[in-house]
């Protein structure tokens, strides 16, 4: 039978939380609105002392725009679409009136709408955005009427957004491919009913039995609508880390749904499993968290029969798991 | 089953992909046939080329990792062309925002960004001076927003890298999982008793994707297997004893054919996974099993 040390000497599966590159990514951009801030103030400075007092007007009012999408990036609640669509209206307000007075040279401005298009926008806004504004620039930037300005800006838009889609190829393809749930270090339910069929498989092959505990946290929905996010997260690490610490190393915790998690306990009898629900029990009742007080948890077990196929064995545990959580 | 329709769905995306590169590989030959200097053609029928072979390549796996530096060459390709004819194609100055767009090593957005500032100083040579500096801020603005957006994509990358599967779908793993699943697996056969053994391969180069592909299929779903470099690869079987894993191997063996090099160590005898490695590369029969050497 199994033997459960109550202490686990390595837990690998729970690390902790590394520096968040969205805050980078936030800072970064309220830096760029604010340098572009700083250079449109330059750029009217600039206009006033070569004398041309009528253009100064645009970047003396824009200028504030930008300070203000810097300030509603940075802000407690994030504004990152309203930003980034303030920050695009200046660059198009600033290209769009400059273009035509020729004090820009069109050959080099006329690509710098569609690039801050992508860089600001999702991919597919983006696309329709550069599609629908192109006769606009190409008009503004006398484009019409040279065929190669046309040519070099629609290869430079269709090239341009490659970047954005290989971006997002490599998104998808992390998702797919990442083993574990987003939100903490237990597996998702994709990877967890795979190693669940290669489980039951194990066990048939070798002989053995194998147990399954279910273990439903009611307190999650809960937490996450009253207390916000860091509540919930506080939820889930404690449940991870009792796992991690009461479990043997190849023990499987996997999400099953929101609330529901199952944990695969390979050559287990079910007086071993019934004690490790019973210890995961205690602990997590003995775990008391800032907010929503001792972890509540509501934990069944089930077997593997003989003869039983993996697909019935899975329906089995999906059925006890909705029966967990609606009582 | 949901995961399956979010691959099919991504797979879809592929194609699009795929036909937005070889659309911008047309529209990019378009630009080199009425490209009026030599240089200049020659560096876009280059960049042409190179996005055709991509869409001729891509595929919807980690076979190709994405933290391969191959963002190197269109920055190349790009200051070679705003080097050589600032004039002629000064709109490419703004592709510098796109680039650093894309999920790359800290030393390469070094690298483009100096490249960067290097096909910025070409536009001196037709611009004055303060529309050239105008430029170059907005410029350097614009990069820090593609800068921005990449740190904003790249929350799922990092630690995850190292644990996920290599082809969606496929038990197919790298390395630094094997190194974990060394130490627990052989915890785990050692307290059910069970015969777990470390089997290694060595191939050529180009066949390693397909024979990876095979490995996978003939091995059971509780046997992982893993890519270790570009030639080998490595899966842990297991057996309820060495009687029946010899006979196992065996099979195993003889349906992946006899272009590989093999080395069998039960996991108790592994010591490290990269002197295994050392082992079967010095190794001169095509089969050693290690345990077998020990006891004769």
């Amino acid at each position: 039978m199994a033997l459960y040390p109550s202490m686990k000497a390595s837990s690998s599966s729970v690390t902790p939380p590394m520096r968040d590159p969205r805050t980078w990514s936030r800072t970064l951009h309220a830096l760029a609105y604010l340098a572009g801030a700083l250079l449109l103030v330059t750029h009217a400075l600039w206009l006033y002392l070569m004398g041309y007092y009528a253009s100064i007007l645009l970047p003396t009012l824009l200028a504030p725009m930008m300070l203000l999408a810097a300030l509603l990036r940075l802000g407690h609640k994030d504004h990152a679409r309203v930003s980034a669509l303030l920050v695009l209206a200046c660059g198009y307000l600033l290209i769009a009136m400059e273009l035509p007075r020729l004090s820009l040279p069109a050959p080099l401005w006329v690509g710098m709408p569609p690039v801050l298009t992508l860089l600001l926008l999702p991919l597919g806004p983006a696309t329709l955005v550069n599609i629908l504004s192109t006769p606009l620039w190409l008009w503004l930037g006398n484009g019409l009427q040279e065929l190669d300005l046309t040519l070099g800006y629609l290869t430079l838009v269709v090239v341009a957004s490659l970047a954005p889609r290989e971006a997002l190829r490599q998104q998808a393809l992390l998702k797919a491919t990442a083993p574990h749930d987003p939100e903490c270090p237990a597996l998702n339910r994709q990877t967890l009913h795979d190693r669940l069929y290669s489980e039951c498989e194990r066990a048939l092959h070798l002989q053995q039995r194998l147990a399954v505990v279910m273990i439903h946290l009611p307190q999650l929905d809960m937490a996450g609508e009253q207390f916000g996010r860091a509540a919930r997260q506080a939820l889930l690490d404690s449940l991870c880390r009792e796992v991690a610490r009461r479990c043997r190393d190849h023990d499987l915790l996997g999400r099953e749904s929101q609330a529901d998690f199952w944990l695969v306990l390979s050559d287990t009898s079910e007086n071993g499993a019934l004690m490790v629900c019973q210890r995961l029990e205690e602990a997590l009742h003995r775990t008391i968290l800032l907010e929503t007080g001792p972890v509540e948890c509501r934990l069944a077990t089930s077997l593997l029969q003989p003869q039983e196929t993996t697909e019935r064995f899975e329906q089995r545990l999906v059925a006890s798991t909705h029966r967990l959580a609606e009582t | 089953m949901q995961s399956k329709y979010k691959i099919g769905k991504s797979i879809h995306r592929i194609g699009l992909f795929r036909g937005n590169l070889l659309l911008a590989a047309f529209l990019l030959a378009l630009l080199a046939a009425t490209a009026d200097t030599l240089p200049g053609a020659l560096l876009l029928w280059l960049a042409a080329g190179w996005l055709g072979i991509t869409a001729s390549l891509l595929e919807f796996s980690h076979r190709r990792p994405a933290m391969l530096p191959w963002q190197l060459l269109p920055g190349l390709l790009l200051t070679g062309l705003l080097w050589t004819e600032p004039d002629r194609y000064p709109l490419w100055l703004w592709a510098w925002a796109v680039l650093i767009m894309l999920p790359q090593p800290r030393w390469l957005i070094t690298l483009t960004a100096l490249l960067a500032l290097l096909s910025g100083w070409s536009l001196l040579t037709w611009l004055p001076w303060d529309q050239a500096m105008l430029s170059g801020l907005v410029l350097i603005g614009l990069m820090a927003l593609g800068l921005a957006r990449q740190y904003g994509l790249q929350h799922l990358h990092g630690q995850a890298r190292q644990r996920m599967r290599l082809i969606p779908e496929l038990r197919l793993w790298p390395r630094e999982q094997l190194e974990s699943d060394l130490v627990r697996e052989r915890s785990r056969a050692q307290r059910e008793e069970v015969h777990a053994e470390l089997l290694l391969l060595r191939t050529k180069r180009h066949q390693l994707w397909a024979l990876a592909r095979q490995l996978c299929t003939l091995t059971r779903r509780f046997e992982s297997c893993y890519r270790i470099d570009g030639r080998t690869l490595a899966a842990l079987l297991i057996s309820q004893d060495a009687g029946q894993a010899a006979s196992r191997r065996q099979r195993l063996l003889h349906s992946l054919g006899s272009s590989t090099k093999c080395r069998a160590v039960p996991l108790p005898h592994v010591e490290s996974l990269s002197e295994e490695c050392h082992g079967l590369v010095s190794q001169h029969e095509s089969l050693l099993v290690v345990g077998d050497t020990a006891h004769a």
